[in-house]
């Protein structure tokens, strides 16, 4: 989610929400089957410099997006390093037990981790969902019913924010904010679903009576099309892709080509 | 009768399941948060990114409205920039799938909270074919395998089980779920006579 950040438009984000959504995950069921740590490093620095040099935010919070990313390597990479199968054993202590194809194994999950989040990232900043979802309706005929609830439902995020804010202080104003996680966490959904549900079917309501229909032939107000932009969208992705292969050959940083 | 769900009910889904899909996003952090204390104790948390497909259909009762709920709230966490990026969409798309399937296998006809179980352990499965592909959790030493796989499972059924139905009898206690599902047979009974 975008919040009142200043940013530059760049190429990125003037290709097709749903073309570049699409190249997305086709990139991320291609890193799924990579098990070349050479490869996939190559792949994560290329959309490293993609996601600091072209999502055209500045650098302090570009970094400050970053760190959570960080946590997530680090985690990631941890669980499948201290209790994964090998033989070649570096440590073992108590139940932790490194090998050398553990930790292998492990960096690479990390690395797999960073790439899935930042192909995330460099989507959801680049790209405005109202565009999206648009964009969706048009190149692949999603149907309105379903877009334009989850325009809306997207558009009621910061409501929900707020709303969750009020339930918070009048619970603290009535001295209610005690009780153990369960009883907490139901003191605050049950007034958020409720008056999200009365929401949705005011809204409903109205979007009705205002004749929103399933007409075949409706008009767009944004009309999204297919530029040039999403030409060189793809031909940076394949030759990103094409690139982390030639010098995972060339120039490996690990004599390994297969963590599994 | 129209075929399918309506505007309102996919609606209501979808404004449900962002409100679930702000939950799935700030549970990143506190998941990570947990992570470091180890043996999987993040795993007894994981069931909570299954709860908006159990919910919605819940209150809903309708084919489709599972799968819809776990997309649209993937969906939203992914607007909302998640810490998984992308790969979030497609565990929403795997693990609705599976809580539809379990709904499904008894023609959306049962509300208790046997099926909605099923469907946390639907979800579960769905989730755990993508680790398969995505975290080679095969590859984890089968004492810890087992360990993480009885998390997951205990942790799924007791969030999007017990919990989820507990909390949508609340709020079927405040009134709001009469607005959104369709009369029932009691209903017409009641008028009769």
């Amino acid at each position: 989610m975008r919040l009142d950040i200043r940013y530059r438009e760049t190429w990125l984000h003037q290709t097709n929400p749903t073309f570049k959504l699409l190249v997305m995950l086709s990139v991320f069921l291609l890193v799924l089957f990579v098990h070349n740590p050479n490869v996939l490093i190559n792949l994560s620095l290329g959309l490293l410099l993609l996601f600091f040099f072209y999502t055209g935010y500045p650098m302090k919070h570009l970094v400050l997006f970053f760190l959570p990313f960080f946590v997530i390597f680090v985690s990631t990479a941890s669980s499948m390093t201290f209790f994964g199968q090998g033989t070649t054993t570096w440590v073992r202590w108590g139940l932790v037990h490194i090998t050398k194809e553990s930790f292998f194994r492990g960096m690479h999950l990390g690395f797999r981790a960073l790439s899935f989040a930042l192909l995330g990232l460099l989507f959801s900043l680049t790209t405005r969902p109202v565009y999206l979802f648009y964009s969706l309706m048009q190149q692949l005929k999603v149907k309105p019913k379903y877009a334009y609830s989850f325009l809306a439902g997207v558009r009621l995020i910061p409501v929900m924010l707020e709303e969750f804010q009020t339930v918070q202080n009048a619970l603290k104003v009535r001295g209610a904010d005690e009780g153990g996680p369960v009883k907490k966490m139901k003191r605050y959904a049950v007034p958020l679903l409720s008056q999200s549900i009365r929401r949705a079917q005011r809204i409903a309501i109205a979007m009705e009576a205002k004749r929103f229909s399933e007409a075949k032939n409706r008009t767009f107000y944004y009309q999204i099309g297919v530029s040039r932009y999403d030409v060189i969208f793809l031909v940076t992705m394949i030759g990103l892709i094409g690139l982390s292969y030639y010098m995972a050959s060339v120039f490996p940083y690990f004599p390994l080509t297969d963590v599994r | 009768m129209q075929k399918g769900l309506k505007l309102t009910d996919i609606l209501t889904t979808v404004v449900i399941s962002i409100v679930f899909g702000i939950v799935y996003k700030l549970w990143g952090p506190f998941y990570y948060f947990v992570k470091p204390f180890g043996l999987h104790i993040d795993q007894l948390i994981y069931g909570m990114w299954f709860i908006a497909a159990t919910v919605a259909f819940l209150i809903i009762r309708k084919p489709g409205v599972a799968l819809l709920a776990e997309i649209a709230a993937s969906s939203g966490e992914f607007i909302m920039g998640s810490e998984w990026g992308l790969e979030v969409l497609l565990y929403g798309v795997v693990q609705g799938l599976f809580a539809e399937v379990a709904f499904a296998a008894f023609r959306y006809k049962r509300f208790d909270l046997f099926v909605v179980s099923l469907a946390a352990i639907g979800s579960t499965i769905g989730s755990l074919i993508m680790d398969f592909y995505k975290g080679y959790i095969e590859a984890l030493a089968p004492w810890n395998l087992a360990l993480f796989l009885l998390a997951r499972f205990v942790g799924a059924v007791l969030i999007s089980g017990v919990f989820a139905s507990s909390l949508v009898k609340a709020l079927e206690a405040t009134g709001v779920t009469q607005l959104v599902r369709s009369a029932s047979k009691e209903d017409f009974d009641q008028l009769n006579r």
